[in-house]
């Protein structure tokens, strides 16, 4: 760990105040703290926000408002999210460790970074951590690297599984800067790593995360978030599913389909939804729905698995979701 | 009248002091005499697999705040002095001297040490010593490197043989004789210990030439008799204490680099120095089990009987430290009966990591491939595959024709199938589906060699107040040796295991069993029977001769020891009420030397798993549902402690078979998932509840007596045979096997994930 100053902030203004690509927000710690002890991030200045009123859970008419600072726990925990929102539970309470989700914000969740294990050994070359040094994952070990979104640059995968139910889901991400504030949709949130993967969001070096709306939709309250890992527990996903579905008869009438483990960034499948949206719910819909879910996906040597792990996630979720009617 | 705590669920007599944090291990001792002095390094690896260092910068780390100095290959041998370590030693040290030549002989080994104040300062200035290099390609395919014959076993038998009936030619012939011929080839990558402790070390001079070494070690003995010849000292000047350790597997048997390092530093700055390796080092700096290659082959009748058994193999020796890898040891050339035998261990040299045994270290690999293609014939000939190891059941050992020692393993198969509900199964694969699920199920034999090791020697001392302390510089890995050492005396002294005070992990107590081969109980418990019965003889000798004893006078054989307490001529004493009377504190004995081996037989240890797991129809993930194990080990010492061993020991087949392997990279001899986000051990979530039976039938042949064993003492030395890796044995080819009963795939790559069977689902 190399040394740093510490400064605790009790609002937002006062922690953005001399904010700078040196500086690292701290609320739980578990990315920031892990890799600053691999020395993979170096900030020369650590604002801990874990005072600021970022706060609450609240849901109303356009839809569930999380502040950036409640813990992935609490969120997993609360009976609104559980009923109205099952797949985002069912993706925090499969995501780290009881240990980590107790601390862990959802701020920090979305902004946490790849398990590429390139990226934290400092002593491999990685263009995300050292833009130009190369990327040692393109010919090493990447049985856990994505498939879609990658670059000749990166080929990193997105870790959060969080993000993939809020993605299908249509979720905006609240910023705030000295400047202001605005919100961006959590899908465009994301950037692909093209040639510039130490870039991994459009969020400036001087604004924050204050909180995530989830837009009301009656039937994201049928949904699922199916995760396919080596380890039954404590384990990022191989690849995962967050499969939503509105299905009036037989017929289904809205659908959100989202995938984790295989993107670069949370990866929304809106062709499969199309696929999905009119045709009865049944299997040979699901499978034929899925058939190009991961078209243009670029398999490395360890991980060519993936694109057709995908397409089984993808209908075991459809299937289990509708079984579960 | 105390009741014998032997064979009873006991619990450890230290479990309060691991529970609540109170047990030091070796990175916690504070040397409270010189804590204000205590320094702490930390190690800096290297980032290339082969080649020489030419430059290493330490500048940056020196201006570093906190640090007292920076070693740096090569390293003045003036500064860092280190020596070889030739002779008995020798086998249980790294070969390589670390940071005395530029020379890199494999990815992540130490080049540079920093020591400071505090351990976050040396970890900080560690990371800022660069190093460049110029860099050789890497020796890391087993396939395209020269292979060598592995040279003999582990027990010192060839690694080679062909063993022919009369008038057949060859084992190829054999085979072709065979009417049912299966053939498997099985591949594993590297597997690690991870024991839950780091590897910490505590180095406190006491004086210029004298030591004190606070590490955790299997073999105490070899460990103290290393560092002294590394150091340059007298083998009585180094003195290891290894109280508490937090798992071994194998990994503690060797003198790695990093205790010699600290303890040399600390000699050279006059300061207690302490080294903590990062779990990323303890990837490279301390061991793993070799990636192998396995070929199988059974000819057998349609009956499935067998008629000729060939296990091959092909694994690492790395350039440093290499273990033997002789997969077919104890496994092909021990289970069944079989009038063709032919086994072979080729070895290739690369630069990697140096490797060493890990629990089960050839019996674990090699059963999952013989075992598996136990299931593959049983598949072939239509047998049950409990039948089919009933048909082939050896009674005398298929390499050597010796007679077991005891053997139930028929009893195993027996208890086994019936508690599992073995006779309920589908032998037909994909026949139990249940909503996404398949299930099956599969079961295997577990086998493991039980020699007996002399030269140990234990010491019981009885004191005035009616207590007892048992001494023996054996090691406690975790395993509950140190209350097996208070349970055996307990016995054999016939007091209440309360009394009893176990001294174990301090090579200043007379020299202990190794922890190491499954060996430490069946070794030490005759050492503790025998010094019990030398004591109490002393105890009778000291009655009959000392002023203040009632018998004074009396002749020693017409005395009679029982449960604590002295009968003769009427009259009763306790041992402590008789040293009080004759004025004395304690009277301590150690065992005698002898406990041969009995010729004309061999020792193991049996078992036989039942397993069932459910696989998703979907996405390919295995999940263990059910486990049964049913153990031939031997009497009990501790129900609850050998229960545990064996839970745990089925803990690491899940491992073995579904989630463990470190990638090697070719192109640069890196271990790629060197860390414990990257390389899965089995978590709770894993494990289902594992059912463990032992049949606790003691040996009646296990060992000689020690000393003229004229005079018997508790129950001899009990029959009690190992069964700290007969666990690990096989439990992944159960698993295998259910996973193709459950889908008819037969994945011989482990471990077993998704991606390996999603494309046949």
């Amino acid at each position: 760990m190399r040394p740093y100053t510490f400064a605790q902030a009790r609002s937002v203004r006062e922690a953005l105040r001399g904010a700078g690509s040196d500086t690292a927000f701290l609320a739980g710690g578990t990315t920031l703290v892990d890799l600053m002890k691999l020395e993979v991030m170096t900030p020369e200045r650590v604002v801990d926000i874990n005072r600021l009123p970022l706060d609450g859970i609240t849901l109303d008419r356009k839809g569930l408002h999380i502040g950036a600072l409640e813990r992935m726990s609490d969120v997993a925990a609360d009976p609104a999210v559980r009923e109205n929102y099952p797949m985002v539970a069912q993706a925090l309470e499969l995501s780290a460790s009881a240990q980590l989700r107790n601390m862990a914000s959802i701020g920090g969740n979305l902004l946490q970074r790849t398990r590429c294990g390139y990226f934290r050994d400092v002593s491999t070359p990685c263009n995300k951590r050292e833009p130009g040094s190369g990327c040692s994952a393109l010919e090493g070990v990447n049985r856990g690297h994505a498939v879609l979104g990658t670059s000749d640059d990166c080929i990193a995968s997105h870790p959060s599984d969080l993000a993939v139910p809020l993605v299908a889901l249509s979720t905006v991400v609240h910023l705030a800067s000295a400047r202001g504030t605005r919100s961006v949709p959590l899908d465009t949130f994301y950037t692909l790593p093209g040639s510039t993967p130490d870039v991994e969001n459009v969020l400036r070096p001087n604004e924050l995360i204050t909180g995530i709306t989830v837009p009301r939709s009656p039937w994201a309250a049928h949904s699922l978030y199916v995760k396919v890992r080596d380890r039954q527990s404590y384990e990022f996903a191989l690849t995962s599913a967050a499969v939503a579905l509105e299905v009036r008869g037989r017929t289904i009438t809205n659908a959100r389909v989202a995938a984790g483990g295989v993107g670069t960034r949370p990866w929304r499948l809106t062709a499969v939804e199309r696929a999905l949206t009119g045709r009865p719910a049944t299997s040979a819909t699901f499978e034929a729905a899925v058939v190009r879910a991961a078209d243009g996906a670029q398999p490395r040597e360890h991980n060519a698995f993936k694109p057709a792990l995908l397409r089984r996630t993808l209908v075991r979720a459809l299937t289990e979701l509708q079984e579960s009617r | 009248m105390p009741r014998s705590p032997v064979g009873r669920e006991i619990d450890r007599v230290d479990g309060r002091l691991k529970v609540t944090g109170a047990a030091e291990y070796s990175g916690d001792y504070r040397a409270p005499e010189r804590a204000a002095d205590l320094a702490h390094a930390h190690l800096v690896t290297s980032t290339i697999a082969r080649g020489t260092i030419t430059r290493i910068d330490t500048a940056a780390a020196l201006a570093s705040p906190g640090v007292l100095r920076v070693y740096a290959a090569p390293e003045p041998i003036e500064r860092l002095a280190l020596y070889g370590v030739t002779g008995q030693a020798a086998g249980f040290t790294e070969p390589y001297i670390p940071l005395q030549t530029a020379a890199v002989h494999f990815y992540g080994q130490a080049i540079a040490m920093v020591v400071a104040e505090t351990p976050e300062q040396a970890r900080d200035a560690a990371a800022l010593v660069t190093a460049t290099y110029a860099a050789e390609p890497p020796r890391t395919s087993i396939a395209d490197e020269p292979h060598v014959p592995a040279g003999p076993t582990i027990s010192g038998s060839p690694s080679s043989l062909n063993i022919l009936a009369p008038g057949v030619e060859s084992i190829d012939a054999a085979l072709a004789a065979s009417d049912v011929v299966v053939e498997a080839e099985f591949h594993q990558n590297v597997q690690h210990h991870v024991g839950m402790e780091p590897h910490a070390v505590l180095a406190v001079w006491e004086e210029p030439d004298r030591v004190t070494i606070y590490a955790g070690a299997q073999i105490p003995a070899a460990y103290a008799l290393g560092m002294a010849q590394r150091l340059g000292l007298l083998p009585q000047n180094v003195r290891l204490i290894t109280k508490y350790v937090g798992g071994g597997f194998g990994a503690r048997v060797v003198l790695w680099s990093d205790t010699p390092l600290a303890a040399a530093a600390a000699r050279e700055l006059g300061r207690p120095v302490r080294l903590v390796l990062t779990r990323e080092q303890m990837f490279t700096l301390t061991g793993h089990r070799s990636h192998l290659t396995q070929t199988v082959r059974l000819g057998a009748s349609r009956r499935g009987v067998l008629n000729a058994v060939s296990h091959r193999s092909l694994a690492e020796r790395p350039s440093t430290m290499s273990f033997t890898m002789t997969p077919a040891h104890s496994t092909s050339d021990a289970l069944y009966s079989t009038p063709n035998l032919h086994v072979d261990a080729q070895l290739a040299v690369l630069d990697i990591p140096g490797s060493r045994a890990m629990r089960g270290p050839n019996e674990a690999p090699g059963s999952f491939a013989l075992e598996t293609a136990m299931d593959e014939l049983a598949i072939a000939t239509g047998v049950d595959p409990v039948a089919l190891r009933l048909r082939n059941y050896a009674t005398t050992s298929p390499s050597s024709g010796l007679p077991w020692s005891s053997k139930h393993l028929d009893e195993c198969y027996r208890v086994g199938a019936e508690r599992f509900g073995w006779s309920t199964r589908s032998a037909t694969p994909r026949a139990r589906v249940d909503g996404q699920w398949l299930y099956g199920t599969g079961m295997a034999t577990a086998i493991y060699p039980a020699a007996r090791r002399t030269g140990f020697a234990a010491r019981v001392q009885l004191r005035n107040d009616d207590t007892a302390v048992v001494s023996t510089a054996t090691s406690d890995l975790g395993t509950g040796a140190t209350t097996m050492v208070a349970i055996s005396g307990a016995d054999a002294l016939g007091i209440p295991l309360a009394r009893v005070t176990p001294e174990i992990g301090d090579t200043y107590l007379p020299p202990g069993a190794p922890a190491v081969g499954s060996s430490g109980t069946h070794a030490t418990v005759p050492l503790v029977v025998d010094a019990a019965r030398n004591v109490i003889a002393e105890l009778k000798r000291l009655a009959v001769t000392r002023d203040g004893s009632p018998w004074q006078g009396a002749a020693a054989e017409d005395l009679r020891y029982e449960r604590g307490i002295l009968h003769g001529g009427g009259r009763s004493m306790t041992f402590g009420r008789l040293l009080t009377a004759i004025g004395s504190r304690g009277v301590d004995m150690e065992s005698s030397p002898g406990g041969d081996p009995i010729p004309g037989v061999i020792h193991h240890s049996f078992g036989a798993h039942f397993c069932e797991v459910r696989v998703n129809r979907f996405t390919g993930e295995t999940r263990v549902t059910r486990f049964t194990t049913v153990a031939d080990v031997g009497r009990v010492i501790n129900a609850k402690a050998a229960r545990s061993q064996l839970v745990g020991g089925v803990i690491f087949g899940i491992g073995h078979a579904l989630l463990e392997e470190n990638h090697l990279e070719l192109r640069t001899g890196r271990l790629a998932n060197s860390t414990l986000a990257d390389y899965l051990v089995p978590v709770n979530a894993d494990v289902p509840d594992i059912d463990v039976v032992m049949l606790d039938r003691p040996d009646p042949r296990l060992t000689g007596p020690l000393g003229d064993g004229s005079e018997d003492v508790g129950t001899g030395s009990l029959g009690a045979r190992g069964l700290g890796e007969i666990g690990t044995v096989a439990s992944a080819a159960a698993i295998g096997n259910a996973v193709y009963n459950a889908t008819g795939i037969r994945v011989r790559d482990v471990p077993i994930t998704p991606d390996k069977l999603i494309e046949h689902l």
